[in-house]
């Protein structure tokens, strides 16, 4: 009589752990539109020059400048 | 950002070619200990003495050796570049540049080409073993550090002048730190000046080092003094061994995959044909 009562116990907690968490999770549902956080920035694709002597193609992390260079890579 | 330190900078020849160092706020003694470092190493990696650590190296072929930690360095660095290139950029090429005459430094003048013996290089892991202090080449193999060796010893000059430094070993560049004005260092590349902060550059080309017919870039697949359709190419990546790779590698790919390379691991980049 007890051993009967403890199973018939623990299907219903079973049972209502299950729907529980069914009830849960459907009114949890991802929101799809929701924003990324943090923010995504917008990166730049980088640049390409053609020119007579060949062809120069900058990525989106180098950053041209108008400053006097300090040195130079080259051929040696 | 306004200069708040004096920029150091110092020129010198070595390595077969004109280096130069800057420094943000740093002494210019440093600087010239910078300079004999260079020299130490070059005279340890160089293979035209016959008493360079590399050249003992070389000569000890068949048995493992002892190896100092910087030699071990850049022979990893070597495999890795390997890896890296697909094969393309190849240290087991000295036969090679042996076979066309590149026997001494380019001020020395060069020996007889003896182009027969010209050969395919073998699989750089078939030929070249490292383990813990030590190293072991093949029977009939010799390694030439080459650009490898210029890019490396870029990085680590650069990381010793301090956290706002520049090392440029002919060509072979790294730049660490935000440069003189803090929006990082200001560097040539193809004519157009790029501001750098840890990052490296290097030019790979077959216009220098060049005589006659013949040039001193060996395209490993064939043993021959390469022939792509691209002369020149420069490079921007992460490390100077990275930059170094890159641009080798590319220019051996020729003009129609170099800029698929180039874009999937170099962070810019210059071909010119």
């Amino acid at each position: 009589m007890r051993a009967a009562a403890l199973k018939i116990g623990a299907t219903a907690l079973t049972v209502a752990t299950t729907m529980l968490s069914a009830l849960y999770v459907t009114s949890h549902l991802k929101n799809p539109a929701a924003p990324l956080q943090p923010t995504v920035l917008r990166s730049s694709s980088g640049s390409t020059v053609a020119g007579p002597g060949g062809t120069l193609t900058l990525g989106p992390s180098v950053q041209p400048s108008d400053v006097q260079p300090v040195t130079s890579t080259y051929a040696s | 950002m306004p200069r708040s330190a004096p920029l150091a900078a110092h020129h010198f020849e070595a390595l077969g070619t004109t280096c130069s160092l800057f420094a943000v706020g740093l002494a210019p003694d440093r600087l010239l200990e910078g300079e004999l470092w260079t020299r130490r190493m070059g005279e340890r990696l160089t293979r035209f003495s016959p008493d360079s650590e590399l050249s003992h190296f070389n000569a000890s072929a068949g048995r493992w050796v002892e190896v100092s930690p910087e030699l071990e360095a850049l022979l990893r660095e070597s495999l890795h570049a390997y890896e890296l290139s697909g094969g393309l950029v190849n240290v087991a090429v000295l036969p090679s540049m042996t076979a066309i005459g590149y026997t001494t430094s380019l001020s020395a003048g060069r020996s007889v080409a003896t182009l027969a013996e010209m050969r395919p290089a073998p699989a750089l892991p078939d030929v070249l073993e490292t383990k813990g202090g030590a190293a072991r080449l093949e029977p009939g193999a010799g390694i030439d550090l080459g650009g490898i060796a210029k890019g490396w010893m870029a990085d680590r000059l650069r990381e010793s002048l301090g956290p706002n430094a520049v090392a440029n070993l002919g060509g072979d560049l790294s730049a660490g730190g935000v440069g003189p004005d803090g929006a990082g260092w200001p560097i040539g590349l193809a004519g157009v000046t790029v501001l750098l902060r840890d990052r490296s550059a290097a030019t790979s080309s077959v216009r220098r080092r060049r005589w006659g017919e013949l040039h001193h870039l060996i395209d490993p697949r064939t043993g021959a003094p390469a022939r792509t359709g691209l002369d020149e190419v420069s490079v921007i990546a992460a490390s100077g061994v990275e930059a170094e790779t890159i641009a080798k590698t590319a220019l051996l790919l020729g003009p129609e995959v170099a800029p698929v390379y180039c874009a999937a691991f170099a962070l810019a980049w210059w071909l010119s044909p």
